[in-house]
């Protein structure tokens, strides 16, 4: 019997191979398709930042934070006003957009510190729509509802080099989150979840943890906020909504909450299918959040632990 | 040589004294038990010792530095671990993610080989092998406790304090609990403070009691002098 820390890492040679062979067939896949497909996929791409990094909180540390589509925001329009007002390059931009959405990750972590369950969520929802009242009004700076136009990352715009950027994005958000989680923090964020007194009085420093995880994932939403930003050329107030805030949950929670894959899964499927009923127009993200529902009920551990179980099943059956 | 010393500690909360002016210390290499009737601020004490909060006043020193008011965290991490009277697992983690928790943060720079190699040997120590990737929610209330102990093995202590680690075990299994103490103490050197109601225990496993009433040293001797003595009589039995 093996007796491993935490999820299972990749430590076969073959299953790194497969992994390997699986991203190198994706990232051929946008030459196979129309400027739509490639689209979603980008979009995709974007949902699997959001959900990733909001997992890292939600999942793994139990900080259920409502303002992740905030964070997204703050990275978006901090980039977009600097590269629009002051000149910036919309590189530079992308990174003290990152920064900024970190700093501010940091201060409401800070602030939500001595909180737990509904009542970090009702601050974090609170600090959300602040931000979205702030957006919608300062209108010379930020345009309001008429959105920030915004110039591109490159040159010539192409689906197909934003895909890599997003690939690329996507791949950083997973890097970073795998290597957390499976780091002495991962153990640390786990403990903090299930019992504070108990992670403390076994060396667990709870403040410092509890930042960390509320930093990183601001700063990784800021990073896949100021790219959507710059690929779609205009921000509006959309993105810092809690329409996005409840997507990325639905996406988390159906994909398998605190689980690795659980976000990647979960934001593929509902961004694909959202594609498809989208004549239903803005009901589909009503729809999700009662899947959600459901599946917080009745199958806490989403897709990956329906998988799990089944799997489970399938080997005591075998062996 | 002295490893702990408490001088002048009380505790309010609110209008209620939990703790009023309260002296000990715990002698290097001994086990010592903490005893008194229900309320009497043996968790409390403990609770100040292990930093879950602050004094009102009065102060602890461990190997001779103040420790007072410092946070959980950085007390075990000089050396101080507790169990929890009502046991606090990481119920959705296994049991060796439990004890690897202690582990990472006593030696934050080892392998994640070196950690579950120690959190599995803390685990043997308790006599919980076998349950290595059991999720600690499914044990039961005395595997619980052992698994509190392992953790707090885990931090790599030299200090132990333990609440109540007893109760809910039979005869046997208490028989059983004090020789796994001793040895705690014999073949790991630590020292061992040790909150217990089940008098039998005390006598046979410590070397020196203190007894705590209404907030207060009552006296603090040796078991036989203890239980031999008017006063501690009178705070468990009354008039």
């Amino acid at each position: 019997m093996t007796i491993s820390l935490g999820e299972s890492r990749l430590k076969s040679t073959p299953k790194i191979l497969l992994c390997l062979a699986g991203l190198a067939v994706f990232a051929l896949l946008p030459w196979t398709m129309g400027v739509y497909n490639q689209h979603v996929l980008i979009v995709c791409l974007f949902y699997t930042m959001m959900a990733a990094s909001w997992n890292l909180l939600a999942g793994y540390t139990g900080q259920v934070s409502f303002g992740h589509a905030a964070f997204a925001g703050i990275g978006a329009y901090v980039s977009g006003i600097l590269v629009v007002k002051a000149g910036l390059n919309p590189w530079g931009g992308v990174v003290i957009g990152t920064l900024c959405a970190a700093a501010f990750g940091f201060l409401v972590g800070l602030l939500c510190l001595r909180m737990g369950g509904i009542y970090l969520s009702l601050t974090t929802l609170g600090f959300s729509e602040i931000l979205h009242i702030v957006i919608n009004n300062e209108y010379e700076i930020t345009r309001g509802t008429m959105g920030l136009q915004v110039p591109g990352l490159i040159e010539n715009y192409s689906k197909i080099a934003y895909f890599y950027i997003f690939l690329a994005g996507a791949l950083i958000t997973l890097a970073v989150v795998y290597r957390l989680v499976h780091s002495n923090a991962g153990l640390n964020f786990r403990a903090v979840q299930n019992d504070e007194r108990a992670a403390s009085a076994l060396g667990v420093d709870v403040v410092r943890t509890r930042l960390l995880a509320f930093t990183v994932s601001s700063a990784l939403a800021g990073m896949a906020g100021a790219l959507y930003g710059h690929y779609m050329l205009l921000i509006t107030p959309h993105l810092p909504s809690l329409d996005q805030q409840f997507l990325v949950l639905s996406m988390t929670v159906i994909g398998g909450l605190g689980s690795f894959v659980g976000p990647v899964i979960g934001a593929f499927s509902l961004e694909i299918l959202s594609e498809y009923i989208r004549a239903w127009g803005e009901y589909h993200v009503l729809v999700f959040g009662l899947v959600a529902l459901f599946v917080a009920r009745f199958a806490p551990k989403g897709i990956v632990g329906i998988y799990k179980a089944w799997r489970g099943k399938y080997r005591a059956a075998t062996a | 040589m002295e490893l702990i010393k408490g001088v002048g500690i009380t505790k309010h909360f609110g209008g209620v004294k939990a703790l009023s002016g309260v002296d000990f210390k715990v002698e290097q290499g001994t086990i010592v038990g903490l005893i008194g009737p229900n309320g009497a601020g043996k968790t409390t004490l403990f609770n100040i010792v292990a930093g879950a909060f602050p004094p009102t006043s009065g102060t602890v020193h461990f190997e001779g530095v103040d420790i007072t008011g410092l946070p959980a965290y950085k007390i075990c991490r000089r050396g101080v671990a507790r169990t929890f009277q009502v046991t606090r697992p990481f119920g959705e983690m296994s049991c060796v993610e439990n004890v690897a928790v202690g582990v990472v943060n006593h030696q934050p720079d080892a392998s994640r080989a070196v950690w579950t190699q120690r959190a599995v040997e803390c685990l043997r120590i308790v006599g919980l092998e076998g349950f290595e990737s059991t999720e600690a929610r499914h044990l039961n209330v005395v595997q619980k406790k052992k698994l509190e102990i392992a953790r707090a093995l885990a931090t790599g202590p030299k200090l132990l304090m333990l609440d109540e680690v007893l109760g809910g075990l039979n005869s046997q299994e208490i028989q059983d609990a004090i020789t796994f103490i001793r040895n705690l103490r014999d073949q790991l050197g630590l020292t061992i403070l040790w909150i217990e109601h089940v008098m039998g225990a005390i006598m046979q496993a410590t070397e020196k009691v203190i007894v705590l009433d209404q907030g207060r040293i009552l006296m603090n001797g040796s078991p036989e002098e203890v239980v031999n003595d008017s006063r501690v009589i009178h705070a468990y039995l009354g008039d």
